[in-house]
Parts: C-alpha cells; sequence; structure tokens
C-alpha cells in the first residue's frame, strides 16, 4: 500500500466530511508521511473508543480501531491480514504441538527399539518441555524486535531438523536429544499470543489469545490419534513396526515445514505491514533490546502472570506427558485406551481455552481488569480442587469424569491469563509473553521433577500434591495491582493514575521527544475499556490537556 | 466432543473391568519340561536366528495329570534383567496382569511327547535378555500347568536377543535431505525478506 497514495484519499475525505472527522481519529496518517506525532485533534467518540476513519476502514475486511487492529473476531474469515494470521497462526502451533508430543502414543514401540527404561522416559519427556523454558522468552524477545512473522517462520524452520532427525534416532541419548530440540517450537506459543495482541484491539484480544492459544495446544491432544494412526497405516503398507514408526514421523516434520512457508508467505507482522518494510520506512521505529529487556524484567506483574501460568499451562503439559501412563498403570486398561483418554484431555482445548479467553473479554466489557483477575483467579483455583480429586478418586469412569472438568478449568484458565498479559506492558508485550509462556514450561519442568520422577510418590499422590501447589501458587494472582485499574480487592490509585501514565512510564522524555512512543499511546487510550462498565468518567491526564497531542 | 469420548471410553472400560480375575502362577503345575536351542548367554539376531523349542509332560508326575490339557502356547519371556525399570513389563502372579511373556512363539494341540517347534525370532523382538516358557491350557482357555527353561528365579539358562535397529539407509538419507532442506529455506526467507525490504525502499 503506498502511503502517499492514502494521505491523499484522506485528504479528500477530510474536505468532504467534516462530520466523519469530528468523530475520528487522524494521527495514524499523517505519521506514514511525516513520522512525526500528528498535529491533529484527537475526538473522543460517544462509546468512549477511538474508530478509524472511513477510508482506512475499507482497507480492511474487518472493522478496525485507531490502531488498525480488529474490534471483531470472525472465525470463519480467512481475510488479510487479521483473521489470515490468526489462521497462519493457530494451524503452525498446532504443527509444533503435534511434532512435540508425537512420541508419547508411540512410546510403547520406541521403547522396545531403543531399549529404554522408565528413567530414559521420564528424562525424555522432561527433556521435551524443558527447551522451550529459555526459547519462549528468547522468542519474545525476537518479535519484539524482527516480528512475529519472521520469528515463528525461524524457529518453526530451525526445529524441524530435529523432528525429521527423530527417525533416525538409536539410543536413549539420541532420544532426548531429539525430543529437547523439538521441544524449543512449541515456543512458537509466544508469537501466536504475540501476532494476535498486535492484530485484535482489547474488545476482543482475549478471545483471539485464546481461541490461538487453545487450538493450537489442542494438537498435544491430536497427534496422540493421529500418529497411531499414521503408524498402523505405514504398518499396513509392509513396514516392521521398527521402521513403521521411524517413517511417521516424517508427517509431522512435513506438516511443521509447509506451516513454516505458509506464515512467511501468506503473513503479515502489522495491520499495516512487515516490521522490516515499517522500520525502513520509518514508521515503526526499531527499538533497543537492553531497553525492552530491562521494561519487561523489572514489571513484577509479568513474574506473577510467569509463576501461576506454570500451574495451569504447565500442569497441563505434566498431564499431557504422564496420564496414558496413570489410566494404563492404575486402571490395567490397555495402552490404545489409554492413549484415547490422554487425548481427550488435550482435546477439550477445543472449547475450554477459548472459553477462558472469551470470559475474560466478557469480564473486562463489565468490571474491567479485576474482572479479568478475579475470573483467573476463581477458575484456576478450580483447576486445582479438581486436581487434589483426581489423584483421589479410585473408580475408573469417575476419574475420566473428574479429568475432564480438570482439563476444562486448567486450560480456561491458560486462556484467562492471555486476556491479562497484553495489558501488563506494551513496549515490552514480546518479551512478557515470552517470561509467562516460558514460566508455564518451568512450571512443567518443576511438577515432573518434584512429583512424577523416580519412585518416591505414586503417580495418584503426585497429582493429589500437584492439585495442593496450584492451590498455593494461583494465591499470587492476589497481588496483581494495575495503578490504573485497581486489583483483586483494591480500585483504582485514588491519585488518578491513568492508562497513559502506566504505559508511557516505559518511556523516558529522551524517547518522547523522538516520538517514538507513539504505538503505546494509541494503546493506552484504546485500552480504556478495562476500566469497566462501572466507571462514569474518564479522568484529566496528569500533565497537559485533555486528549490533544502537539 | 468430549462428552462423546467419554461415552466411548466408559463402554470401553467396562469391557474390560470384566476379564479381571484369572489364574495364578503360583497356583499352576511345573509338569512341563521344556528345552529351547540357544546355549546360555548365546546372542541372537532378530529376524535372522532361530529357536528350536521341545516340550513333553514331565512323567514323573501322577498319570492322569494332564487328562484335561487341551492346548499348549510357547512364549518368549523377559527375564529380570530386562524387566528393571520397565514397569511394562511387569511379572504379576495373577496371569491376566502379567506381563513377562509378551512374543509369542507357538501354540499348538497338547501332546504328552514329541513336540518340538522351530521359530525365526521375530523382527519385532526387542533387545534383552530372555527365557522360553510354555502354558498348557484346558478347553475353556484357562492355563492348566506350565513349564520353563529356567528355574524358578529366572537365572540359568538365560539367552540374549538382538533387535533390529529399524534403520535403513534410505530413511537417514531422506532425513538429512529434508533437514538440510528445511535449514536452507530459512536462509532463503531472510534473503528475501531483506530484498523485498530494498525494493519497497527504492519504490
Amino acid at each position: 500500500m503506498c502511503p502517499s497514495r492514502l494521505h491523499r484519499q484522506l485528504f479528500l475525505s477530510r474536505r468532504a466530511s467534516p462530520i466523519l472527522l469530528s468523530t475520528q481519529l487522524v494521527v495514524t496518517i499523517w505519521k506514514f508521511e511525516t513520522g512525526q506525532p500528528s498535529k491533529n485533534t484527537v475526538k473522543f467518540n460517544m462509546e468512549g473508543s477511538y474508530g478509524a476513519p472511513e477510508s482506512v476502514q475499507k482497507r480492511f475486511a474487518l472493522p478496525v480501531d485507531s490502531e488498525h487492529k480488529a474490534t471483531e473476531f470472525r472465525l470463519f474469515s480467512v481475510a488479510a491480514p487479521h483473521m489470515r494470521a490468526f489462521h497462519l497462526s493457530w494451524v503452525s502451533f498446532f504443527a509444533c504441538f503435534v511434532s512435540t508430543f508425537a512420541a508419547p502414543p508411540l512410546l510403547p514401540i520406541i521403547r522396545d527399539d531403543l531399549d529404554l527404561t522408565a528413567t530414559d522416559i521420564g528424562n525424555a519427556g522432561i527433556a521435551a518441555v524443558s527447551g522451550a523454558v529459555f526459547a519462549r522468552v528468547v522468542m519474545g524477545t525476537a518479535c519484539d524486535l524482527v516480528g512475529p512473522r519472521l520469528a515463528s517462520a525461524a524457529l518453526i524452520l530451525i526445529t524441524a531438523p530435529a523432528v525429521y532427525c527423530t527417525a533416525i534416532a538409536n539410543s536413549a541419548a539420541s532420544f532426548l536429544l531429539v525430543r529437547f530440540f523439538t521441544g524449543f517450537s512449541i515456543a512458537t506459543f509466544v508469537s501466536t499470543q504475540f501476532w494476535m495482541s498486535s492484530l485484535f484491539s482489547s474488545k476482543v484480544v482475549g478471545t483471539a489469545n485464546g481461541v490461538a492459544g487453545g487450538w493450537g495446544n489442542l494438537g498435544g491432544g491430536a497427534t496422540q490419534l493421529i500418529m497411531p494412526l499414521v503408524f498402523s497405516l505405514i504398518q499396513n503398507i509392509g513396514a516392521t513396526k521398527f521402521t513403521a514408526w521411524r517413517i511417521a514421523f516424517f508427517i509431522p516434520a512435513l506438516f511443521q515445514t509447509l506451516s513454516a512457508y505458509a506464515i512467511f508467505f501468506l503473513g503479515q507482522d502489522l495491520p499495516d505491514g512487515n516490521y522490516s518494510q515499517l522500520h525502513k520506512s520509518g514508521d515503526k521505529h526499531k527499538d533497543s533490546f537492553s531497553q525492552i529487556f530491562r521494561h519487561a524484567v523489572t514489571n513484577y506483574r509479568g513474574w506473577i502472570l510467569a509463576l501461576t501460568y506454570g500451574y495451569c499451562f504447565g500442569v497441563e503439559l505434566t498431564i499431557d506427558n504422564i496420564i496414558a501412563q496413570y489410566f494404563y498403570d492404575r486402571f490395567n486398561v490397555n495402552l490404545h485406551t489409554a492413549g484415547i483418554i490422554a487425548a481427550s484431555f488435550g482435546l477439550s482445548n477445543i472449547f475450554s481455552r477459548p472459553g477462558g479467553g472469551i470470559l475474560s473479554d466478557i469480564m473486562a466489557k463489565r468490571y474491567g481488569m479485576r474482572g479479568r483477575l478475579w475470573a483467573l483467579w476463581i477458575l484456576q483455583t478450580l483447576g486445582g480442587i479438581f486436581c487434589i480429586l483426581l489423584g483421589r478418586v479410585g473408580s475408573l469412569s469417575v476419574s475420566i469424569a473428574v479429568m475432564i472438568i480438570f482439563s476444562v478449568f486448567v486450560q480456561a484458565a491458560c486462556g484467562l491469563t492471555f486476556g491479562i498479559v497484553p495489558f501488563v506492558s506494551r513496549r515490552s508485550l514480546g518479551i512478557i509473553s515470552g517470561m509467562t509462556g516460558g514460566g508455564g514450561n518451568v512450571g512443567a519442568v518443576l511438577t515432573q521433577v518434584i512429583f512424577f520422577r523416580g519412585s518416591r510418590y505414586s503417580t495418584e499422590t503426585g497429582i493429589t500434591l500437584m492439585g495442593v501447589m496450584i492451590l498455593c501458587c494461583t494465591l499470587a494472582i492476589m497481588l496483581i495491582y494495575f495503578p490504573q485499574w485497581g486489583g483483586m480487592f483494591c480500585g483504582p490509585s485514588s491519585k488518578g493514575t491513568t492508562e497513559e501514565d502506566y504505559y508511557m512510564g516505559e518511556w523516558d522524555s529522551a524517547e518522547k521527544e523522538r516520538g517514538i512512543h507513539m504505538a503505546s499511546m494509541k494503546f493506552s487510550e484504546n485500552s480504556r475499556s478495562e476500566r469497566g462498565k462501572k466507571v462514569e468518567s474518564a479522568p484529566t491526564p496528569a500533565n497537559g490537556t485533555p486528549n490533544t497531542y502537539v | 466432543m468430549a462428552g462423546s469420548v467419554l461415552l466411548v471410553s466408559l463402554l470401553l472400560i467396562s469391557c474390560f473391568e470384566a476379564s479381571c480375575h484369572g489364574a495364578t502362577l503360583s497356583s499352576l503345575q511345573k509338569t512341563l519340561i521344556v528345552t529351547a536351542s540357544p546355549k546360555k548367554g548365546q546372542d541372537l539376531k532378530a529376524g535372522e536366528d532361530i529357536i528350536t523349542v521341545t516340550w513333553s509332560f514331565n512323567t514323573s508326575f501322577p498319570a492322569r495329570t494332564d487328562s484335561a490339557y487341551k492346548t499348549v502356547q510357547v512364549k518368549l519371556c523377559y527375564a529380570p534383567i530386562s524387566q528393571l525399570d520397565r514397569a511394562w513389563r511387569k511379572t504379576d502372579d495373577n496371569l491376566v496382569k502379567d506381563k513377562t511373556c509378551q512374543h509369542k512363539i507357538a501354540a499348538k494341540p497338547y501332546s504328552p511327547s514329541n513336540n518340538n517347534f522351530t521359530w525365526t525370532v521375530q523382527r519385532d523382538v526387542p533387545t534383552g535378555t530372555y527365557f522360553v516358557r510354555a502354558y498348557a491350557y484346558n478347553s475353556a482357555d484357562e492355563e492348566v500347568a506350565y513349564g520353563q527353561t529356567t528355574d524358578t528365579h529366572k537365572t540359568t539358562n538365560l539367552f540374549q536377543v538382538e533387535a533390529i535397529s529399524g534403520r535403513h539407509v534410505s530413511l537417514d538419507i531422506a532425513s538429512i535431505c529434508f533437514s538440510a532442506f528445511a535449514v536452507v529455506s530459512l536462509f532463503g526467507f531472510f534473503f528475501l525478506e531483506k530484498r523485498k525490504t530494498k525494493n519497497s525502499q527504492e519504490k
């Protein structure tokens, strides 16, 4: 899209419809041309949100706000750039989950081929989720610096060799290594959430994040059904068992490679273009890594969310690794049945995680950010309670029922967490998303090492104790406080702190003079919706006249 | 979706819960004498080497003990060292839950003597240490007697099997080629991206 043409279009519309102008924001369009803050007045419309001018609106298939983020989420559309990016990101994340958890359903054959012991299998399971701890933080940084499209395509292509090479593993050590490197690919979670947060406005970001994350996580359940199917197909064609499982791994590997290609050629980082183009045109400032990093690690909310995410998503990963064996050993079902049960845990992601995201957005509409926090605490605590129950029930059918209820609450909590993450920081969104995502994997490593390794605890005791740990760590949500919106127990600060104060605090005056904080400025205005319906009027910003840029 | 999976699994489980109780190994009489061709400590290759098993009724038992025996199944069983840290090969006295003998060598009608069978070690037999056991079944298909090539503690007369790796040269080459292709594509992407940016800059 040629910037000057757009400017001309808008200039004409300015003359032609002054009424339109009085209710719309024009800042973005000026910036294309001059790369400087706008000289126009911003008007606040009746609903308290900023819509984009009509000519800009026509560029996009979905209604957009001042940052060109979509204000609606239309699941069955593939319109570029918003919904197309959504579909690209969830499908590629799904592919990565399929690859990472492709080994567990085929373990009965792999463990015979490679002569693995239970300890080898346990270690490989821990390795599969530990790589992503570090990778998710790095991914967050990469998204902040080069954009989610390049970052995710690059990671997916770099980890595809690990999946191909699973076919040539020949020992416990090589098996551990391929699972470790394949596990890095689920760091694409961060690019998925970052991409959704960049393309969807605060009204629907919880939903977009929840559906993308949930449908990606679905891969962990779908693979328990896909891999055995592919394996038996290959076996029927004529390969022996010990060769068929190796060939089977080419399927997730190819799927992964193709999704990387699709992201690169069909995706777009931001509504207005890709990072590299926007960097060159001067519209998107190339931020400094040290500044982004500093603002991320000094924001305590990021650390708290990282901890609590470890006890919803981390628990989900742990269960993905151990649940089939649990049902096999405790209730003596055969491996095929155990696989189906294991799959149903992951498959409930299709509605439970998106449900969490949607619930987050519904709560925010009425109660603002405080509603999001309460919903997260309540659902994650319920997840902990059902986890404790899961370890205590002795009958198979009740156990399955409890497991499914447990999966719904734990996955909804994941969706609710990422309804809050986009608001913790605007400048360091990538690293905060990465930290939270990494915290999820740390939780998975911790719970597996403490409760599910060796024979210290029986698996059912381990599950119960994990539930107790969920309850304890979820209490940390009570410590999250946003001065402009409040926390679980306190209202917004009596000093009248606004969204601008909070997000502008991430930029110093020199940076503000250069005008590189404008994206955060727009975001602060659009995030006013986090106040909820109960707030009647917008308080005056602490420094200067309301709603004017100079 | 979860509801239908729940229903299916409940149905499957009810089928399996029915077959919970069976004979125990300790209640069976060891009336069969079983010998196998591999010598103690011998290493067999899966898919290539053969095992010849012979079994017969131990005549030192009273004559009519074997009147109920109808069929015999000969199986390849894991020695204790191959069961270490591997719960999926655990020995359980309840024969329904027992996972010691997972590879079937032969199934034949019962006859008190002159039984032998030559078996090529199948290609899906994993690497490990083994012995051979034969079970005698009655007409209701329940275990009524057994015999094995090793002693009660499963320490004597054990032999090894070396499994096939399952790897083929063509698979190795395919893996490496596809991996290299993925990495080269990545560099291609970065190059394309740089070129696109330069072109849009020049516009």
